[in-house]
């Protein structure tokens, strides 16, 4: 669970330059992500047609190269796109790349996916039990972040925001606005593809319905209740939105809504009045003995939608939000300069 | 970056049927201020847009030092010396003060390769010319990947470029005026400052030509203007823009001596109150019977 905690961590990092920094509303992360586990998939799976039987260190940059080679794809024809038209291509971009993965299925197998892929294998230390793969992301992530902050921390992190800010400007002031979006888009498409190759490894088995658009969903809303452009932002982000669904999927939590067999008895008498009251039927909660693995299940996206809208009515520049950030809310009562328009 | 000439020739701007510039000609020698004037409406921001790349004219071209520019990508025209402020101030408004002058600096910090991705490219390519940006690609990425890697390994070479940058933006900001409120926001700046701001931006792309779209547009007509001329040129080698005590001919004054459309009014920098009794600005104004009537009957 901690895995996909640190995971996730990684992807929003990588959202994060294009979303946060540049300001490129991508909704179609998940086909980097993508990209990075079938390179990794189709390169050892024993299933695919390319197994190559390669070693996980070698794909690891093969995967980063593809994924910023699909960025590059992606960044090209919406270069003149802005805002919500941006959104709506890359949403559709990233559909694109999993029904490709689905009916392409002579190279990956479509829908059936691809299975038994290998551990990360180094001089013959296997990375393994879970805890060696929670190092190891969190390793991955902490590169990661140092990378983005560092970018975020230069000539190309303030082209970026400039962009951003107003892209006519930026290119007024010298900014070739074309290379710093393809740049955005490809930097962020590399981690997207990093994070990929590593979930492929420690998952063992891909196929496309892993790569729905609810993934760049989940990382967009991590990125932004966490704090757009924000690091340590990210991090919470993760740890909420994908730590607390998956706590309340855990056996613990669900065998504890069990015993609360009073709340269960107690909503059923409550349906059944409402039931009685309505020409149709709207059923019953389940027996008792599965209701507290379905209520948790069934919960899950309830409390994840509640929790969004929270955060964003409370602390509309997200959980920890960057500096920067803080400082664009914080300001937000000072009377604004007063537009003198010419005579 | 010394002074350059400027020429404009024949140069035109339709807008679907609406001619906002027709067969503007006009040339500006190194190192002098030029004003343009006209009402609203005239054409003056428009003509402004086709300098520097935002609009792509319909007719006639621009050339800059004998090259011509016309047609070029903005962030191609700054490289070759033109910057500009806007009418209705374009900051970036989120970030600080000092960034905004660091982002004017843009293609004056080294990081290393060279900074190229196909310079001749058309403002709006067509999907044909799109696809030739392709060629100028590899390189492209080449450089960027460099970039990138220099941004993060942060090299002394790219430690030292970043410190040198931003002690000449301080510089630059000391000059018009904004000592001290290097880290505020752009955007909580006061007005004026926010002017000035804008100017400081503009240099720092190291300009040998300055546009400034109507400078002191809303400002009060009895403090002075927004900038310090002489120190702000000292600081760079730009054409400082000139202030006047006569405000309402500041306002309209930009550095280009021009006619565009309908209105005209070519006049001599250093004679602002001649620009007002001229003729033809007195037509352009206040219409013919301005002049006939003796120059001061309304219309
Ligand atoms: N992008 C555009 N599309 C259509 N018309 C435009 C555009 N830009 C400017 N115009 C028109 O061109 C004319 C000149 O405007 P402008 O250059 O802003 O005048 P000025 O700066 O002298 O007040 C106006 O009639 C304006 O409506
Ligand atoms: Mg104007």
């Amino acid at each position: 669970m901690l895995v996909f905690v640190a995971l996730f961590v990684v992807l929003g990092l990588g959202l994060n330059v294009v979303v946060g920094f540049a300001g490129l509303l991508d909704l179609g992360y998940v086909a980097f992500f993508a990209a990075g586990a079938y390179t990794m998939g189709l390169l050892t799976s024993p299933g695919s047609p390319i197994d190559a039987g390669l070693n996980f260190w070698l794909i690891l940059p093969m995967g980063i190269l593809i994924a910023s080679a699909v960025g590059l794809l992606l960044g090209l024809p919406v270069l003149p796109l802005r805002g919500d038209y941006l959104a709506i291509v890359t949403t559709g971009f990233g559909e694109i790349i999993r029904l490709f993965l689905i009916n392409r299925d002579d190279l990956t197998r479509g829908s059936q996916g691809l299975s038994a892929i290998p551990r990360p294998d180094l001089f013959g230390y296997r990375i393994d039990s879970f805890t060696e793969w929670f190092y190891f992301v969190v390793a991955a992530a902490v590169i990661v972040g140092f990378c983005t902050s560092r970018l975020r921390d230069s000539r190309i992190g303030r082209a970026w925001e400039a962009i951003r800010e107003d892209e006519d400007v930026a290119a007024a002031m010298g900014v070739n606005t074309t290379k710093y979006k393809l740049l955005a888009f490809a930097s962020g498409a590399a981690i997207g593809g990093l994070g990929g190759v590593i979930y492929a490894a420690f998952i063992g088995f891909i196929s496309p319905a892993a790569f729905s658009l609810q993934v760049s969903i989940d990382v967009l809303a991590i990125v932004i209740i966490g704090g757009m452009g924000s690091t340590p932002g990210v991090i919470l982000g993760s740890l909420i939105l994908i730590g607390v669904p998956r706590i309340l999927q855990f056996r613990e939590t669900s065998d504890f809504l069990a015993n609360l067999g009073w709340l269960r008895d107690g909503l059923n008498g409550l349906i059944g009045a409402v039931d009685a009251l309505t020409p149709g039927s709207i059923g019953r909660l389940p027996p008792a003995e599965t209701w507290g693995a379905q209520l948790a299940d069934d919960t899950r996206f309830i409390i994840f939608g509640a929790l969004l809208v929270i955060v964003m009515v409370v602390r509309p520049s997200g959980l920890w939000p960057s500096s920067r950030r803080r400082l664009e809310f914080a300001h937000d009562d000072a009377p604004a300069p007063a537009p003198v328009t010419a005579p | 970056m010394t002074a350059a000439e400027l020429i404009v020739d024949g140069l035109g701007m339709q807008f679907e049927g609406l001619t906002a510039l027709a067969d503007v000609t006009l040339r500006v020698p190194p190192g002098e201020i030029h004003g343009l004037i006209g009402p609203n409406g005239a054409g003056k921001t428009t003509f402004f847009n086709c300098l520097t790349g935002f609009y792509r004219p319909t007719s006639g071209a621009v050339y800059l030092s004998g090259q011509r520019i016309d047609g070029l990508p903005p962030h191609v025209i700054t490289g070759l010396g033109i910057a500009r402020t806007f009418q209705n101030i374009r900051l970036f408004a989120n970030m600080t003060v000092l960034e905004n002058v660091l982002v004017g600096q843009h293609q004056h910090i080294p990081v290393g390769g060279t900074d190229i991705l196909s310079t001749r490219r058309p403002v709006y390519p067509t999907a044909v010319e799109r696809l030739l940006i392709l060629r100028g690609f590899p390189r492209a990425a080449v450089n960027g990947v460099i970039e990138i890697a220099g941004a993060i390994a942060r090299p002394p070479r790219v430690r030292a470029a970043e410190a040198a940058a931003v002690s000449r933006a301080r510089d630059l900001l000391a000059a018009v005026g904004l000592r001290g409120r290097e880290n505020d926001l752009a955007r909580n700046l006061p007005y004026g400052d926010q002017r000035r701001l804008e100017i400081a931006r503009a240099l720092a792309t190291r300009p040998s030509l300055l546009l400034l779209d109507e400078p002191t547009a809303g400002m009060n007509p009895r403090k002075p203007p927004p900038w310090s001329a002489s120190s702000a040129a000292s600081a760079t080698n730009s054409i400082p823009p000139s202030s006047s005590s006569n405000t309402r001919c500041a306002s309209s004054w930009a550095s280009a001596k021009t006619s565009p459309s309908s209105i005209t009014a070519a006049k001599s920098p250093r004679a602002p109150v001649a620009i007002q009794r001229n003729p033809t600005v007195i037509e352009a104004y206040l219409g013919t019977r301005a002049i006939q009537g003796g120059g001061h009957a309304a219309p």
